[in-house]
């Protein structure tokens, strides 16, 4: 009885998180300044948390955090069921790719392994 | 329907503060958040406060029932099974969705309130009740940003909402007051006709202004304007309990105490 609403609904929602999350085009009819403030909020709430799990990788990047943060997470927006630990060793794993963080080696990359 | 049960004044339950709450004079009741807690590991703290007779009333975050998805039962069942467990009065949720188009916005996100999104929220409710053994009550929340078109306000889309699916509400004067000011809602207005018959409790938190934005931290201190709300709340209704939530840069016993202090004198 709800499906048609559903569909609609999904899309508009789904709309929304892309704008949000991704830097996606703006749903119509949002006002685009609440929509970078809401995305802003989001962010900053996703990287507490990403700090709290990697607090040292935080301090290593001092004022470089936020930015690259910011960066990263507008291109790895969080998935559905992804945790929070998942996020923040997927930061990690991208800022060495991108040599903001010294590569491991061989056997720092196992123990890494060894303790997911 | 309604549990005319007291509940008193009461704080959210964390680990970080776990004895914290154990030790504060004056908790009546308090709060866990659902999916952190294993109901088949309880920790030892909320086992102790059980035993003490204190109502512990799980509240979840992540059931989503404003989105478009039918709710996802595994959810329900885990708020469900630890209703049971902690034999809890009855356990909430918030009005909004976090899930949509594969993505999880990690936080608590505004419905548009259309005719259309309130179908669907209905459907996704009656879903959690048919699940739950005890009562439901769903929280307004504190939005930075509004859908366009809205058919319904605020007070409307809650009534009507607790009208069709019998749900309780847990209404929250400091999102109330966020929304106030961030979107220039008129939170007595608000007050004035929600079905506040309805009110299961009242939640109080902190928040801070950062770049003209109020954000609705839980790790800072409750503002007074936020205490005249719930002011104004008890003038128009007399809420079974009011609780304090908050989630980091914990003060000390003595600050916490004097929050609980300064909500059980507006009661």
């Amino acid at each position: 009885m709800t499906q048609p609403q559903r569909d609609r609904l999904a899309r508009q929602q789904a709309e929304l998180l892309r704008a949000l999350l991704t830097d996606g085009p703006a749903p119509k009819g949002f006002d685009p300044g609440r929509l970078e403030v809401e995305a802003k909020a989001l962010r900053a709430k996703r990287r507490r948390v990403v700090a709290m799990i990697e607090p040292d990788v935080c301090a290593d990047l001092a004022d470089r955090f936020v930015p690259l943060f910011t960066e990263y997470a507008k291109a790895y927006p969080r998935i559905e069921g992804s945790r929070a630990r998942d996020d923040a060793r997927a930061f990690v794993e991208w800022l060495r790719e991108r040599g903001h963080l010294p590569k491991l080696s061989w056997w720092q990359r196992r123990r890494a392994t060894k303790n997911r | 329907m309604l549990e005319s049960r007291e509940l008193g004044v009461g704080i959210g339950w964390r680990p970080e503060i776990d004895i914290t709450v154990e030790r504060l004079p004056g908790v009546d009741f308090v709060e866990v958040v659902a999916e952190n807690l294993n109901p088949d590991h309880l920790p030892e703290s909320v086992v102790l406060l059980r035993e003490r007779g204190l109502p512990v009333l799980p509240h979840a975050v992540s059931l989503s029932v404003g989105g478009a998805e039918p709710v996802d039962r595994k959810r329900v069942e885990h708020l469900a099974r630890l209703a049971d467990v902690l034999d809890a009065p009855l356990a909430s949720d918030h009005v909004c969705f976090v899930r949509a188009g594969g993505l999880d916005s990690g936080h608590l996100m505004p419905v548009p309130r259309t005719r259309e999104a309130l179908d669907v929220l209905v459907a996704n409710v009656r879903t959690v009740q048919e699940i739950l053994n005890v009562p439901f009550a769903l929280e307004n929340i504190a939005a930075l940003l509004e859908w366009p078109d809205a058919e319904l306000t605020e007070a409307q889309f809650l009534g009507e909402l607790t009208e069709r699916t019998g749900c309780l509400l847990l209404v929250d004067v400091a999102n109330m007051y966020a929304n106030a000011r961030n979107l220039n809602h008129d939170p007595l207005k608000l007050l004035d006709d929600l079905p506040l018959e309805r009110v299961a409790y009242v939640h109080v938190a902190g928040g801070e202004e950062h770049d003209g934005v109020y954000h609705d931290t839980h790790t800072h201190p409750v503002l007074p304007e936020v205490l005249d709300l719930l002011a104004e709340l008890v003038k128009r209704t007399k809420p079974p309990g009011v609780l304090l939530e908050r989630d980091g840069d914990y003060p000390t016993d003595t600050d916490l105490a004097a929050e609980l202090r300064a909500i059980r004198e507006r009661i």
